[in-house]
């Protein structure tokens, strides 16, 4: 089992959320801003993103609408929803809990 | 690059040899197809999640490009980046395939009627009985009307029980002229009207045609091991053998109605059939053994043709995963 791997399917969730929360953003573009704030370690395999997104979509924490671009280019914009932004809260209040107590637990103690 | 994606036919020569532009359109078509080709959902949802794919590798090659990449090059890195089209298309299938409670419990309710009207000796009553028809029939089309809801189907392979009656109906009523004809126009018209509606669900889903005709096998064995011939409708004998299976026929439907419940809760593709096969297969072969023989000919070609028109959608699925 890869641990690391583990993780991020347990959190990829929270983190969609996260991203969409802060501005309204498209597939490809959660690809790239996910690896970017990660310094390149969030990387997977890119078509595993949709499945996430539809079943967020499906569970009424996001709403995907198509847009069209000035260029006459269409994509389908996430929004974060009111029951999303309220799930968001909770995970992210629990995550900072939970850190902070592995890094009480982790840290080398000092006489 | 939509464009060409759209006009999935377009081809052209260049030099003998497909142009390096249809190459590169010929592996984002190719991953796309195969996508939509493992994907059974409703097809509006299916061609919107291409739609998005397809945006997605438009934005990867286009930057990729940018990069100092080949079109071609950068359509190929753009295509293994998604992955596996099949696996992408199972785990947008799981997300979209499981229905809500209340879908599951609406799909399972022609089933519970069916078993409560058996349980409550209520068939005998035509009021009631007709009641219940009113109501199957503008359930199955106000749905057949508003996209095809998941919790249709169950509800459409009951309306189509009595188009299947009437014809077997006719062809065994006294044989006079005037039945005759009827029976020469009706049946074709009602094969048509069922293998029109069979057709169109099984475009959406060879799975969601299975588990319409479900009760299909699950009335006809039961109603074929209740007499023979003449004997239908007519027979005290019969209703007798009937009263004796009640117990028995409440448990066959509350039995569809638990595997239809499973068949919309469950995620996974291959759990879906199994669900479904398991107990019509296992009501079908129990009535049948305790028939003892008690069937004519006619008898099992309807069951035979029920049994065949059941099990075909689930073999078309089974033969398009190998």
């Amino acid at each position: 089992m890869n641990y690391g791997r583990e993780l991020l399917k347990g959190n990829t969730d929270s983190l969609l959320l996260c991203l969409i929360s802060r501005q309204p953003t498209y597939g490809y573009q959660i690809v790239k801003e996910l690896e970017k704030r990660s310094n390149g370690y969030f990387q997977f395999k890119e078509g595993t993103l949709y499945p996430a997104l539809h079943r967020l979509e499906r569970d009424k924490l996001i709403d995907g609408k198509w847009q069209t671009l000035p260029n006459g280019q269409q994509r389908r914009y996430y929004y974060i929803t009111e029951k999303g932004q309220q799930i968001l809260t909770t995970r992210l209040a629990t995550w900072q809990d939970f850190s902070t107590a592995v890094e009480a637990v982790i840290q080398p103690e000092t006489s | 690059m939509r464009q060409l994606y759209n006009r999935k036919q377009a081809r052209t020569k260049w030099e003998g040899k497909p142009s390096p532009t249809i190459k590169m359109v010929n592996n984002t078509t190719h991953y796309l197809n195969r996508f939509k080709a493992c994907l059974k959902i409703d097809r509006t949802i299916r061609d919107g999640v291409a739609e998005e794919l397809c945006t997605h590798l438009e934005d990867k090659s286009r930057e990729l490009e940018e990069n100092g990449l080949s079109r071609e090059e950068a359509d190929k890195i753009a295509v293994q980046s998604l992955g596996s089209p099949e696996l992408v298309a199972q785990q947008i299938y799981e997300t979209h395939a499981q229905g809500s409670w209340k879908e599951a419990f609406f799909s399972a309710l022609p089933h519970f009627l069916v078993a409560l009207l058996f349980a409550s000796y209520y068939w005998q009553n035509v009021v009631g009985l007709s009641i219940i028809l009113a109501l199957t029939v503008s359930i199955a089309i106000y749905g057949w009307h508003r996209g095809k809801p998941i919790w249709l189907f169950p509800w459409l392979g009951y309306y189509l029980i009595p188009v299947v009656v009437t014809g077997i109906l006719l062809l065994n009523l006294p044989q006079e002229w005037g039945w005759r004809i009827a029976a020469l126009i009706y049946i074709p018209l009602a094969l048509f009207a069922f293998i029109s509606i069979v057709k169109q669900t099984a475009r959406r889903d060879w799975l969601y045609a299975s588990l319409m005709l479900a009760p299909m096998p699950v009335i006809f064995s039961w109603f074929l091991t209740l007499g023979t011939g003449n004997e239908y409708l007519t027979s005290d004998i019969w209703m007798a053998r009937l009263q004796a299976k009640i117990p028995w026929i409440v448990i066959s439907f509350i039995a569809l109605a638990a595997a239809t419940i499973g068949f919309i809760r469950l995620k996974p593709r291959r759990y879906k059939i199994i669900s479904l096969l398991i107990p019509p297969l296992v009501i079908l072969f129990s009535v049948t053994l305790a028939s003892r023989g008690n069937i004519e000919f006619w008898g099992w070609l309807i069951l035979l043709f029920s049994l065949f028109a059941f099990a075909t959608p689930v073999w078309m699925q089974a033969r398009e995963q190998s």
